[in-house]
């Protein structure tokens, strides 16, 4: 067994989710989450990456990022079982004691948070955004109804377990970092319940959305798939335009998957942003902040929407869209 | 075959949330409520297998306050067969924690081959309850489920999970099982007129949470805040025609309409 924390030494763990090789990029911002509550409590950060086939992921981990890596070979294991994950980690956390175990707000990282949450009988706080600290403990923000409160959440537990939201953090790239350390252990563990028979790409993302000027997009208010008609419209006035539209929308099969803005959609960034009927929950959000000029029209004053938006319409969006309209011909003539 | 959904009922987002005077949780308001729209899909998921296979039973399970049962009405109305309901309803903040260990505990006493609950809520978007509640009753778990398969021998099941970035990872699961289903993967079906009469007279099974021991809430709302503005924010007002106009005047300015 590799050697014991140095006693009176924290530790840190950050968990790395890979697929085809390749690191998934959500790591480096798990990295930038890691060093903010390091300021608080000081520790060592672990990069905790799990695989058959580990060496050329660890050096890329410790090149760009510099932090030290422990590596857990199984051969059992190609990309992602659950059931190993929890019996690892909860192995090396016994060997490190970490402070903070961290994860990404993904479907992997929610499999493993709680369930070494409950092994461990640690708190676990999921989707996290940022983190600040009031009475000496660390406050981590998340957001709850619909993104119209935010929560300042605190646990007294050790470890505390988080998953933190992709996007939330800037990916933490240091330029020329010194290489940490890498550790590579090796394993066996024969899964009982849960088999891993394989991966496949889904979807193609197609990046056409990414390149319009000005990008209208629909929502759930728009309540029938015939007001879709509308929001073309609506589109069609502004050159260089397309519409896009939340992923509800999508999932309806209203609107196809290559128009879906946000976390599991298309990340964009056009000159222009006019939000239709959405409520802007963070998973939409991430699909959409970096653009140039917001307008948001929802029916409800208090939409999270609207925090994110230059311009606050509060209407009704299939009476507002015709009036523009009307408004619209009238300047032209 | 026995399954167990898990389901509840969120606040429509349009509803006004105030912040209370403790500053921890929201103040008890008069909602609008409806099914979790994943756990429609979970729910859904689960009838499609009483489609397809004869002698499946179908139970739907819910935690919370006094009107949870009104999910529960509306799921047996979309074809469960019968429904629990485990009471708890103290004031402010529920940890996922203590959800997750009163689910627990009933599906210890009671024997289930599979158990659907939704990925996530769409008011607490936390994501715990179903791996929670999986890894305190002993049952494997993968959660964020797009596509199941049961096995012949109805010993195992295959299934596909959405990861981000558009992939999707597959799995076989020995059961009993807890998944937790993506929502909008399927089309959940309305309620059928006779089983909505049927669900007004379902005599609903009535658990109290105190029966069950509650293990220690991991977490606690320190501060429950407004959240910031990100942008201006500038409101426009007047009547609807007005506020169009504004809103071509603005856009014409930053020349994004001729
Ligand atoms: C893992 C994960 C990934 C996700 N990925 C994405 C993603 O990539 N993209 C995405 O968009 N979502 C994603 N989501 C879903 C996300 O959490 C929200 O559920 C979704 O964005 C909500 O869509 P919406 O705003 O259209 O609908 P709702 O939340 O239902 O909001 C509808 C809004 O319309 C307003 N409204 C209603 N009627 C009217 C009217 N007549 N006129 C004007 N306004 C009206 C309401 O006030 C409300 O604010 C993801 C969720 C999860 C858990």
């Amino acid at each position: 067994m590799g050697k014991m924390n140095k006693p009176g030494q924290k530790s840190i763990f950050i968990i790395a989710e890979h697929n085809e090789n390749k690191v998934k990029p959500v790591l480096f911002e798990l990295a930038s989450c890691a060093y903010k509550i390091k300021k608080y409590c000081p520790a060592e950060i672990k990069v905790i990456l799990l695989g058959n086939e580990t060496e050329k992921l660890s050096s890329e981990i410790t090149h760009v990022t510099g932090l030290d890596v422990v590596a857990t070979e199984i051969n059992e294991l190609a990309l992602f079982n659950p059931e190993i994950y929890k019996k690892v980690i909860e192995d090396l956390a016994a060997e490190f004691l970490p402070s903070f175990i961290i994860a990404g707000h993904t479907p992997r990282g929610l499999d493993v948070a709680s369930g070494l949450a409950v092994r461990m009988k640690a708190a676990c706080i999921t989707g996290i955004e940022s983190l600040g600290e009031t009475e000496g403990k660390i406050c981590f923000r998340r957001q709850i109804f619909y993104g119209k409160i935010d929560a300042h959440v605190t646990a007294d537990s050790e470890p505390l377990i988080i998953t933190v939201q992709p996007g939330a953090f800037e990916p933490f790239k240091p330029e020329n970092a010194a290489t940490g350390k890498v550790e590579t252990r090796r394993v066996n563990y024969v899964p009982f319940f849960t088999h891993e028979k394989g991966i496949r790409r889904s979807i193609f993302q197609d990046s056409s959305i990414s390149e319009a000027k000005v990008i209208v997009s629909a929502g759930n208010g728009i309540g029938e798939k015939e007001n879709l008609d509308l929001v073309n419209r609506f589109a069609a006035v502004f050159p260089g335009s397309a519409v896009g539209g939340s992923r509800i929308i999508v999932d309806r099969g209203w609107l196809e998957y290559r128009q879906q803005i946000g976390l599991t959609g298309a990340q964009v960034a056009p000159e222009l942003y006019i939000a239709c009927g959405i409520s802007g929950a963070s998973q939409h959000l991430a699909g959409m902040r970096g653009s140039g000029f917001v307008v948001a029209i929802n029916k409800d004053p208090k939409a999270a929407i609207f925090n994110e938006s230059d311009v606050c319409v509060v209407e009704d969006i299939n009476k507002f869209i015709p009036a523009f309209l009307e408004e619209y011909k009238k300047k032209e003539i | 075959m026995k399954i167990l959904v898990c389901v509840k009922q969120v606040p429509e987002p349009e509803n006004a949330f105030i912040i209370d005077d403790s500053k921890e949780w929201i103040r008890p308001g008069t909602f609008s409520y409806r099914m979790n729209r994943f756990d429609e899909s979970a729910l859904e998921e689960a009838l499609s297998i009483k489609d397809r296979y004869k002698a499946v039973g179908i139970d739907v399970i819910s935690v919370g306050s006094e009107n949870s049962k009104d999910v529960i009405r509306r799921a047996i109305g979309m074809g469960a067969d019968a429904g629990i309901y485990i009471f708890h309803d103290p004031v402010g903040y529920v940890s996922p924690f203590l959800t997750a260990s009163f689910i627990a505990s009933y599906i210890k006493e009671n024997n289930y081959d599979l158990i659907f609950a939704g990925a996530i809520s769409e008011d607490s978007l936390q994501g715990q309850v179903g791996p929670l509640a999986a890894e305190m009753a002993g049952l494997p778990c993968v959660s964020f489920v797009v596509k199941q398969e049961i096995s012949s021998d109805q010993k195992s099941m295959y299934v596909e999970r959405e990861l981000d970035g558009g992939l999707v990872e597959f799995f076989e699961l020995a059961l009993p099982a807890l998944l937790t289903i993506q929502g909008g993967i399927n089309k959940p079906r309305y309620p059928s007129l006779s089983n909505v009469l049927r669900a007004s007279r379902a005599e609903i099974r009535t658990i109290n949470s105190d029966l069950y021991t509650k293990s220690v809430p991991g977490q606690k709302n320190k501060q429950l805040t407004i959240p910031e503005k990100k942008r201006e924010g500038y409101v426009l007002s007047g009547s609807v025609h007005e506020k169009a106009a504004e809103l071509i005047r603005i856009l014409s300015q930053k020349s994004f309409i001729a």
